[in-house]
């Protein structure tokens, strides 16, 4: 295997399954020390159980790597501290930190309960600040570091999780304002956005629903062909991680890549296309406004994501 | 006076002060009656009084229109639940939630500490999250709502504030999600990304701040003087009250840079460079595959902050 990481330390959350684990074994692959971190909870973020990164760290020490295990949980402040000091103690220093711990729990806005909310927002975002406010100081003061989070395309919208879709905005903010408070001192911050066969996306329904479609010849035939090639075990894009976190990668900075077994994708930023200038010295009026609020001025090319539903008959 | 928004009922968050206030007297000035939420504390969070919510009732009800005030802290589900319940009791039915209530507690990351961080994700992103809630069974009810909330610059990433700036990122995408659930139940959420002249941007301690940026030749005069430059709330108050009237009833998950001078359409991020590899021809991607599609995908890239140069250290 490689040695494009050889003598790095790295800490990787969510490293007993599916994407995380992924990329527990590529860093380890690459002769990266790993602390793997999972709580070993269900995808619901209930229960717990060492064997997910017990599992993790034997196979990482098979590559010929030192690895141990975390359990704690992400959403602690001090359980990620407790786990950047577990590197950097065990292995000596902290090079290479993947936040990649993540729950779901699925509801429209008008169900989802206060706890489904805070629990959702805890893991994703509270857990990658957590690591990365922890992690932060040892990456300073080394003038070296990699960080790698873990966004999803929910985080431009999307219906049933608007908890999962805000927690990953904001870890995407985070990416890019990391990238800029960190990157003088040789720290990197990008993120990945991932399509992957996890136990979080594998549903054949919705495969199903994709067959279906197509065979009405509502859907182009590439959009099955591409799910099936990149529904598919996240070890297939897993080294694009171990890239971001490699000395190579020194010229990346608070980038978001979509990563998928066939495709690679960089993501621009949000960015104002259109613009109205107040014609007078005074406020805004709303008859200003509303002139402005058309398809040929603010709103060109827009389309209603959901108009109202036409009164049923 | 006008009367776009007549018989319509509003609950707006922060509106003692700066944008929420400007706002609400906005929806007041076309009709609409308004709960003035706002905790009164100070710019970080801190401290409490009824005295500006109050001050924005009193103002609201010369305009002729009803109005109260409600105290609690959006950060508190149930307080949140009450600012929306009030609404319905005292008026009957609320058509709009404008969400604006804010707090800043600057630190760079590594110095940030835990409650600065709580605090701020807490006040922002789930003081919107909670008024949604609340507002969304009854706007989903009557098939009908108006939900503006309020995002910065800071969303695409900002350096000194990233508790604020992910908070920002995460209502960007609570509105788009909002749009989609709720859309084809007549109910429209968007967003403004205001620059204005409040406390927060333009505070005693902030222009202090400038100004020390200008001595010490991090910025230039110029800078200083298009940052101060900047038209009050009342100026851009329209906007949000415009997104808020039935003529708005096609707008829905936009988010507007709204200021006194201009106002524009924020795009969501894309795949700006994109490389495909053959689909039928095709292993596990290599560090070394991903190294060299690299320099296609950082085509016009420039990274925000390169490392120092070791000899500009001291």
């Amino acid at each position: 295997m490689g040695d494009k990481l050889k003598g790095r330390n790295a800490v990787v959350t969510g490293a007993g399954r599916g994407i995380g684990k992924a990329i527990a074994v590529a860093l380890a692959e690459e002769g990266a020390n790993v602390v793997v971190c999972d709580i070993g909870g269900a995808v619901d973020g209930s229960g717990g159980d060492k064997t997910p990164a017990d599992q993790v760290v034997d196979e990482c020490k098979k590559h010929g790597v030192k690895a141990i295990a975390q359990y704690g949980d992400v959403s602690k402040f001090a359980d990620a501290e407790a786990a950047v000091k577990a590197c950097v103690e065990n292995f000596g220093r902290i090079d290479i930190l993947c936040n990649i711990a993540g729950i779901d729990k699925p509801k429209m806005i008008w169900n989802m309960t206060e706890q489904e909310w805070d629990q959702v927002v805890g893991v994703h975002l509270k857990g990658t600040f957590n690591f990365m406010r922890n992690a932060a100081p040892f990456m300073r003061e080394q003038k070296f570091g990699r960080i790698i989070n873990c966004t999803s395309e929910a985080w431009m919208g999307g219906t049933t999780h608007l908890n999962y879709g805000a927690a990953k905005a904001g870890i995407t903010t985070l990416t890019w304002g990391g990238a800029q408070e960190l990157g003088p001192a040789g720290i990197t911050v990008n993120a990945i956005c991932p399509r992957a066969k996890t136990r979080m996306t594998d549903d054949p329904k919705v495969r199903e629903m994709v067959v279906k479609r197509v065979e009405k010849g509502l859907m182009d035939p590439s959009v099955l062909k591409r799910m099936d090639r990149e529904m598919v075990d996240p070890s297939a894009f897993a080294k694009i991680a171990a890239f971001l976190a490699s000395d190579d990668a020194a010229l990346v900075n608070g980038q978001v890549f979509l990563t998928t077994a066939i495709t690679i994708a960089r993501y621009s930023k949000p960015a104002e296309i259109t613009k109205a200038e107040n014609p007078t010295e005074g406020p805004w009026t709303m008859d200003m406004v509303k002139a402005a609020m058309t398809p040929a001025q603010l709103l060109k090319d827009y389309v209603n994501p959901a108009p109202p539903a036409p009164p049923k008959a | 006076m006008a009367d776009r928004l007549k018989g319509r009922n509003a609950v707006v968050t922060g509106a003692g002060s700066g944008i929420g206030k400007a706002v609400s007297l906005s929806l007041a000035r076309e009709g609409a009656n308004v709960v003035c939420c706002d905790l009164g504390g100070g710019i970080d969070g801190k401290g409490a009084s009824t005295t500006p919510a109050d001050q924005t009732v009193s103002e609201c009800k010369a305009l002729g229109v009803q109005a109260v005030a409600a105290y609690g802290s959006v950060a508190d589900f149930k307080a949140a639940e009450a600012m929306i319940k009030t609404c319905v009791e005292k008026f009957g039915r609320i058509d709009i939630l404008v969400n604006v209530a804010g707090i800043d507690r600057a630190k760079m990351l590594w110095n940030l500490s835990e409650e600065d961080w709580d605090v701020v994700i807490s006040v922002h992103l789930k003081g919107t999250f909670n008024t949604i809630r609340h507002a969304a069974p009854f706007m989903r009810e009557q098939k009908y709502g108006r939900i503006v909330n309020t995002i910065s610059e800071a969303w695409v990433g900002t350096v000194g504030h990233c508790n604020y700036g992910a908070a920002k990122g995460g209502i960007a995408s609570l509105t788009y999600a909002t749009a989609w659930e709720m859309g084809k139940y007549g109910v429209t959420c968007n967003a403004i990304c205001p620059r204005a002249a409040t406390r927060m941007t333009m505070g005693p301690d902030v222009l202090a701040g400038y100004k020390k940026r200008v001595e010490s030749g991090l910025w230039t005069k110029e800078r200083y003087d298009e940052v101060t430059h900047v038209a009050g709330p009342d100026y851009l108050a329209a906007i949000p009250t415009y997104l808020a009237s039935e003529a708005a009833g096609h707008v829905n998950g936009c988010i507007f840079g709204s200021a006194g001078a201009f106002f524009s359409f924020w795009a969501p991020a894309r795949e700006s460079a994109i490389y495909n590899r053959d689909w039928d021809n095709f292993g596990p991607w290599t560090v070394d595959d991903v190294e060299k599609c690299m320099p296609n995908l950082l085509k016009g890239y420039v990274n925000p902050a390169p490392p120092e140069k070791e000899d500009k250290k001291k």
